[in-house]
């Protein structure tokens, strides 16, 4: 057996230098010499490694044992050394195959940690196999939340299949502190809803049955782990001490346990009350414990040892029939309860059927990605492999256990792949630091432990030595393939196809078509953005500042609440810059909360099952539609004699008007609003309602003088900048009353933006993966023909001392180049429209196969290509004929 | 042959070739300095195993030296006697001359 190390290299070399000089004579000859000083010099060593192998043999001046466990470590500790020192010898190779794999690896670990984030990572609850989420089927929601009083019947009528019923509720709640209000999420929850979910506090005690009593009466708090520390500093005395919200104070009973991030993924409250408070933490003039109409509540229910979900829908169904009886203009035909494993619930069924796909498709990008890294890196070896063949023939020849050189290769993959997983850990940790730090408009911060944890770390693991086993494997079987005679027979030429270049051929093709498969995706979603930012959502089109404010309904009456925001308009009024202010309880386009009424209208049957038509509205004053751009198109907007007393009057918008008074002037006449009657005043532009690809949708406006609300938003247009004036506008609302609740403040701008949000985040990081696959498909491409053109020096250097045109080399060489390419987005095409078409669903205003996409695609990636062929192609003119003659 | 120690005829043969050659002594060069002085080829194999193990006796060290053109890239071998190969060659050439102490004149006048 021939020494691994330099010794070998060492021996080959002087057979190498012997053979140059004898074949200089007599090329036959020397080939001849060749095989025979090989197989000599084989054959001794192979006597030698066979006397040895029984007796002891001496490894770094070491006595060992073969077979030994030692002996084991030795080979790998040999192994590792050989391989460091092979890579030291090519740190451009080596470099490149890291990078390429940490941007792989780093793309799939930060992505993972996404998707661990929200989808994988446990929930803390007993038992959870028991566990159920309850929700309410509604006209345009399978799972809508319940109302408090439809939970107390549902509690009722459930008790021989659940062993028990509880939920939460979330609240944004004002903490009262030094510098004003900060707003905070809470969870309003049952008495009983930690003890079903098993979960104990991690100090005191969490919410029970016994803070379960009247409405109002028992202000207490459990906080949770992460606000104890933020804002307790982990004070272990913290329970007995008190919280301060809205002008009340909240004994503290207990910290929640640090692993339970509340009750919905992606929403961490910070601290958690009985229900019982919630009008009072809500602070409205609304009586949630009380209303059917307001649905805010999530069910969960423990069902009874080995009960299942059909036994309790068919007890839900009995339910539901109760509640269609008794409420019959509330609970129609369309209504009923719907269950779902807690377990299989991420945050709510609607979202989950998102999420899951976005999930998977993020996944499937990156994991694609991941593939052309790792088929650089195949690619790569195949080449050094090409480069060695002669060695690893030799020492084949002289005996050497191919498995033994296998291990010797792999050990080089796994190095590689495991500096390139330590370098995807540290551009995933980047990444999402920068995630986090982005300032997104949500409506709500997001947060998400987007830790390294345990799960991520592991799969990063897996991945990288995955990756180097799986894509090592082949390279180094093929470089090993006992069938060494041909490779030993016309080692010297540099003509004819080497083995491997078929294979990396086949890697480049694949290459291109992924790159391809993902740059059409990132295309049809930059497509679909530039068409979402096309849509006129109808009112918005200036600077215009935005506060919500709640004006808290202990100390203000409806009277005073209405002279209070009427102050506020006059005042913002007179802000320098404003041109006009206006008042409105529900912005349109706010993603959070849609709020809708009974309407009917004589002559306009409801749809089947139903006693009346859903329609969208809002409550505004005689300001709303000046200052954020809405058109009056008949009749008359609201004017200030328009008062409570005075008989009520709404206005409809066109696409109302189109439905429900089809070829008449709905001006003057009367519909029915929640059983109440109302006069039809005017009629204003149709503009979008819940969201921006939705068709056009009717809308209802009530007047707020008439009506009012503890919730408004004041809404003021500047001719200056709009978000200095909402600071302004919150100074403002502070100055008349320093305890005012401001829930939330934004311009319009980015009122508009979180609309958007969702198709740039997406055209975002599918377009810089997609940009990423075909860097790393160019380095391919250049690495392929980098050794298209060593292996063919020799042709080359024929054809260029016989006079070509080393410009027409050039072209034959990367004409070899764009043939893959040209293979390769053919396939990625093929592929592309069948993803295309899964992909149709989180499409707008795009077809799936859209041919501005279809055909930029290849172009884009035919020029990128071209260059990374003809860089490496262009080399050819520094070969020196005469050298490429004499020698390989 | 030279498990314990005693140098081994070819072993010497080597050790000599190494000593002419200065610090130019590698397999090429080696296989070279041998066929010319001692007039017959060698067996390349032997030459290697026995480099080996004159290595392991610690009597002559080797460094990888860089490549030069024509060997595809690969390392040289440069093989040195130690100060005990020296040694070990300065014992031998002792009892060598010892032994043809005397002897010279018979084999001379054959």
């Amino acid at each position: 057996m021939l020494p691994p190390t330099d010794r070998g290299a060492a021996i080959l070399g002087d057979l190498h230098e012997e053979f140059l000089a004898r074949a200089s004579i007599d090329e036959r000859a020397a080939r001849s010499w060749f095989r025979r000083e090989a197989f000599g010099v084989g054959l001794r060593y192979w006597r030698r490694a066979r006397r040895y192998r029984r007796e002891p043999v001496a490894l770094d001046g070491r006595t060992i044992q073969r077979g030994s466990w030692e002996g084991t470590v030795d080979v790998i500790t040999r192994n590792v050394r050989y391989a460091v020192r092979r890579l030291a010898k090519n740190p451009m190779f080596t470099l490149v195959a890291v990078l390429s794999l940490g941007l792989g690896i780093g793309a799939n670990t930060a992505m993972f940690s996404l998707v661990n984030a929200t989808i994988i990572r446990d929930t803390p609850y007993d038992r959870p196999e028991e566990l159920v989420d309850v929700f309410e089927r509604a006209e345009g929601f399978t799972h809508g939340t319940l109302s408090y009083p439809d939970y107390e019947d549902f509690v009722e009528g459930t008790t021989d299949v659940f062993a028990a019923v509880g939920g939460t509720q979330l609240a944004l709640v004002p903490l009262d502190s030094d510098d004003g209000a900060e707003m905070l999420f809470g969870e309003a929850v049952t008495g009983n809803y930690f003890s079903i979910l098993g979960l104990e506090a991690a100090r005191g005690r969490m919410i029970s049955e016994e803070d379960h009593v009247a409405p109002g009466a028992h202000p207490v708090v459990v906080l949770s782990h992460d606000f104890w520390v933020s804002h307790f500093g982990a004070d272990p005395e913290a329970v007995g001490r008190e919280l301060r919200i809205g002008g009340r104070a909240y004994d503290v009973i207990g910290v929640a346990p640090e692993e339970f991030s509340g009750s919905v993924r992606g929403i961490e409250p910070a601290a958690y009350f009985p229900i019982m408070m919630i009008d009072q933490l809500n602070n409205s003039t609304t009586r949630i414990l009380e209303g059917r109409g307001n649905q805010s509540f999530f069910g969960k229910a423990r069902l009874l040892p080995g009960l299942g979900v059909s036994q309790a829908e068919a007890a839900a169904d009995r339910v539901s029939a109760r509640l269609r009886r008794d409420h019959p203009d509330y609970w129609g035909a369309d209504k009923a309860f719907v269950f779902e494993r807690t377990e299989d619930v991420i945050m709510n069924p609607m979202i989950d059927r998102f999420i899951v796909p976005a999930a998977g498709m993020i996944m499937a990008v990156v994991g694609l990605v991941l593939l052309i890294a790792c088929a650089n890196l195949a690619s790569f070896l195949l080449a050094r492999a090409a480069d060695r063949r002669k060695e690893i023939a030799v020492r084949l020849a002289m005996g050497a256990r191919r498995r033994a050189l296998v291990a010797q290769l792999l050990t080089e993959t796994v190095i590689l792949a495991g500096l390139g997983g330590v370098l995807g850990v540290i551009v995933a940790s980047q990444a999402l630091a920068l995630l986090l730090a982005a300032d997104l408009p949500l409506p709500f911060p997001i947060t998400l432990d987007l830790s390294l944890d345990r799960t991520v770390l592991g799969f990063s693991l897996v991945v990288s030595v995955g990756a180097g086993l799986l894509f090592g494997l082949a390279p180094a079987l093929q470089s090993t393939n006992p069938d060494v005679a041909p490779t030993l027979r016309d080692e010297t030429a540099g003509g004819g196809r080497a083995r491997g270049a078929f294979l990396r051929d086949a890697l480049v093709v694949g290459q291109v078509a992924v790159s391809v498969v993902l740059l059409v995706a990132a295309g049809l979603f930059l497509r679909s953005l530039d068409a979402s930012r096309g849509i006129d959502p109808g009112f918005g089109d200036a600077p215009i500042g935005m506060v919500q404010v709640v004006v808290p309904a202990d100390r203000y009456s409806e009277e005073e609440g209405r002279a209070y925001v009427r102050e506020l308009t006059g005042r913002l009024s007179g802000l320098s810059g404003v041109t006009s202010v206006g008042v409105v309880d529900n912005v349109p386009l706010e993603q959070l909360n849609n709020q809708s009424v009974r309407v009917n209208v004589d002559g306009i049957d409801p749809p089947v099952g139903r006693d009346y038509h859903l329609v969208d509205y809002a409550e505004i004053d005689d300001g709303f539609f000046e200052t954020v751009g809405i058109p009056v198109v008949a009749g008359r907007g609201f004017e200030p004699m328009d008062r409570p007393g005075t008989e009520p009057v709404v206005l409809v918008n066109e696409e109302f008007a189109r439905r429900f008074f089809p070829g008449v002037d709905p001006v003057g006449r009367t519909v029915s609003i929640n059983d109440d009657q109302a006069r039809v005043i005017g009629v204003s532009a149709d503009h979008k309602v819940r969201m921006l690809g939705e068709a056009p949708r009717p809308f209802v406006y009530r007047s707020y003088e008439q009506r009012y609300s503890s919730f408004v938003w004041l809404v003021a247009r500047t001719t200056g900048d709009a978000d200095r004036l909402v600071v302004e506008m919150m100074a403002e609302a502070r100055a008349l009353d320093p305890d005012m609740v401001i829930v939330a403040a934004k311009t319009m701008e980015r009122h508009l933006a979180i609309l958007l949000l969702g198709r740039e985040l997406g055209a975002m990081v599918v377009g810089g993966f997609a940009l990423l696959a075909l860097l790393l498909a160019s380095i391919g491409l250049y690495g392929v023909v980098s050794f298209a053109v060593a292996r063919r020096a020799r042709e080359v250097g024929i054809r260029l001392s016989l006079g070509a045109d080393p410009r027409s080399v050039i072209r034959m060489l990367t004409g070899g180049g764009m043939r893959l390419v040209l293979v390769g987005s053919v396939l990625g095409l093929l592929f592309a429209a069948a993803a295309a078409q899964l992909l149709s669903r989180l499409l707008y205003g795009v077809p799936p196969l859209d041919v501005p996409t279809f055909v930029g695609v290849p172009l884009v990636l035919g020029l990128v290509a071209l260059l990374a062929s003809w860089i490496p192609a262009r080399r050819v003119t520094r070969i020196d004929p005469v050298g490429a003659l004499r020698a390989e | 042959m030279g498990r314990d120690g005693y140098l081994g005829e070819f072993e010497q043969v080597l050790l000599l070739a190494i000593l002419r050659l200065g610090g130019d002594a590698y397999g090429v060069r080696i296989m070279e300095e041998l066929e010319a002085s001692i007039g017959r080829s060698v067996s390349r194999g032997s030459v290697y195993v026995t480099l080996d193990r004159l290595e392991e006796k610690g009597w002559i060290a080797s460094e990888s030296a860089p490549s030069t053109s024509g060997r595809g890239g690969r390392p040289r071998r440069v093989v040195t006697v130690t100060g005990d190969g020296m040694e070990e060659l300065r014992r031998s050439r002792a009892a060598l001359l010892t032994l043809w102490d005397g002897l010279e004149e018979a084999l001379d006048g054959g």
